[in-house]
């Protein structure tokens, strides 16, 4: 859930990369509360989703959002 | 958190909040489709509406009427898509038709990345509401061809979390064997062909009843509200039928069956305005009182829909006419009919809606047809109908009841029945034709 430091190579995140983890972050924050309706749980699951991949992409360590 | 409603928020708002909700969304709609789309900004300009003048919701009246006739002229003189984008078409992620009515051409949809988004979420609200949850497997039996059908309702299962199983490219003897082989618990496909998947299952020896199936979810014709059909989809199947229906202009589902099954349809009223018109007037018709359906949709970003003229038959009824706690409004019995299937026999109207339910509380029919021929200057209406070859019964122990029954329900008007050999009328997998009026092909 925090924002990482580094990327999977040990570089420091530039501030786009910052940002883009800080938005995932805070996605899956929301998906874990336990109070969401259904259509918002099944909304930010399909985000958290999309923002992983952009994770990826960009080679920044995440959990599986599958584990959320 | 569990919940019955997909949108515990806006499925259970009071009416007149809701109200008020549609009303602002309408103000947000006109601005947007003014500014957008060319098609709209001429005849909301023509008829003096602004957002700055839409309050309430007798404002939507100002809005002239949208028509399939004005779509397809507007897509005829400006191919493809006509003056109605609201968006450049390279905003588009998808394109679908739906075929246009003889010797026409097809009407054509184009979707954004947002727009699958919303119609994926309508379709959560019925998908929900019948009780499919991420639990579920999923199997739509539709061919995923460019009618835009099921495809919202793939997407829908997918972000709800469920298994979700395609079959393009499958027979309908493999479809059957699949939904047994994969303990398959949500069957979704048009109600004629939910039956025909169960005679295709009865010739293989597939004990549907006995089977994981406890949902069939039906779209694509009104049969899906008939009480007969759907009592014959749930026998067949051994599971609740939910109906649901939309259509390719909106691009997703606009009311769906509660678990409740009062009988009806809830409109999607926080997505959606449905109206009730004399189609011949134009004037609203009350709750209880049937007439054509309008719709105004607040999703769709590429194509805005104002007004349109849907040509469906309804019966609005108040929310509270279901139990089930949602304040959205209720189409009792569904999809009705169309404005223009009605038959006139020999100085009586026939809907071939009103024929089916009769067919289908026979249970040893498998499959019916409606022939209207002109012979010896007489309008003549003939039932067609093919027995189930196992069902023990024959076409002459039922044929003078089915002839009666008819009579009955049509002012005593005489319809011919006949007995059609075993698998020699059509079957459908979308959209049934079953219809065949001769004399128009003929004019």
């Amino acid at each position: 859930m925090s924002v990482p430091d580094t990327d999977l190579l040990g570089n420091p995140l530039s501030e786009l990369e910052q940002e883009v983890a800080r938005v995932h972050a805070s996605l899956e924050a929301l998906v874990r509360r336990p109070d969401l309706p259904p259509c918002v749980a099944s909304g930010a699951r399909h985000a958290l989703a999309a923002t992983w991949q952009v994770m990826n992409d960009l080679d920044l360590p995440c959990s599986q959002p599958e584990d959320v | 958190m569990t919940s019955d409603y997909w949108n515990p928020k806006n499925e259970t708002l009071p009416r007149a909040d809701l109200e008020r909700l549609q009303v602002a969304k309408l103000k947000r709609l006109v601005a947007f489709a003014s500014e957008r789309s060319d098609f709209h900004r001429r005849k909301l300009t023509e008829s003096g509406v602004t957002a700055e003048t839409v309050s309430s919701l007798d404002d939507l009246r100002r809005i002239p009427f949208t028509t399939r006739d004005e779509w397809m002229d507007a897509q005829s003189e400006q191919p493809m898509f006509g003056n109605l984008l609201a968006r450049p078409r390279e905003e588009a992620i998808r394109y679908h038709l739906t075929s246009g009515t003889s010797g026409r051409n097809p009407l054509r949809v184009l979707d954004s990345r947002k727009d699958w988004q919303w119609i994926s979420e309508c379709w959560a609200y019925g998908f929900w509401a019948a009780g499919v949850r991420p639990t579920d497997t999923v199997f739509f039996a539709f061919s995923y061809g460019s009618f835009i059908g099921f495809w919202g309702a793939h997407y829908c299962c997918e972000r709800l979390g469920s298994l979700v199983i395609p079959s393009g490219n499958m027979t309908t003897d493999m479809r059957v064997r699949q939904i047994a082989d994969m303990d398959v618990t949500t069957v979704c496909a048009t109600p004629t062909y939910a039956l025909r998947l169960a005679q295709a299952a009865s010739e293989q020896g597939i004990d549907l009843p006995g089977s994981s199936v406890d949902k069939v979810i039906v779209s694509g014709e009104p049969a899906g509200s008939i009480p007969e059909t759907k009592a014959l989809i749930e026998r067949q199947w051994g599971a609740k039928c939910f109906d649901t229906a939309g259509m390719t202009e909106l691009g997703t589902i606009c009311m769906f069956e509660c678990s409740h099954q009062p009988g009806g349809m809830h409109v999607i009223d926080d997505h959606y305005i449905e109206e009730v018109i004399n189609p011949e007037t134009g004037d609203p018709v009350g709750y209880g009182k049937r007439g054509e359906r309008v719709v105004t949709s607040f999703g769709r970003g590429m194509i805005p829909v104002l007004r349109y003229k849907t040509r469906d038959l309804v019966v609005k009824v108040p929310h509270d006419t279901c139990s089930c706690g949602r304040t959205f409004d209720v189409y009792e019995g569904g999809i009705q009919g169309r404005v223009d299937d009605m038959l006139l026999i020999r100085g009586t109207n026939v809907y071939p809606r009103a024929i089916e339910s009769i067919v289908r509380s026979f249970d040893s029919i498998d499959e019916f047809q409606i022939l209207v021929e002109t012979v010896n200057n007489v309008d003549e209406l003939t039932v067609r109908v093919e027995m189930k070859p196992d069902s023990g019964i024959s076409f002459a122990d039922i044929c003078g009841e089915l002839q009666e029954d008819l009579k009955e329900h049509h002012e005593m008007l005489r319809m011919n029945v006949a007995e059609a050999e075993h698998g020699s009328l059509p079957r459908f997998e979308l959209k049934a034709k079953r219809v065949a009026d001769n004399r128009r092909t003929k004019a």
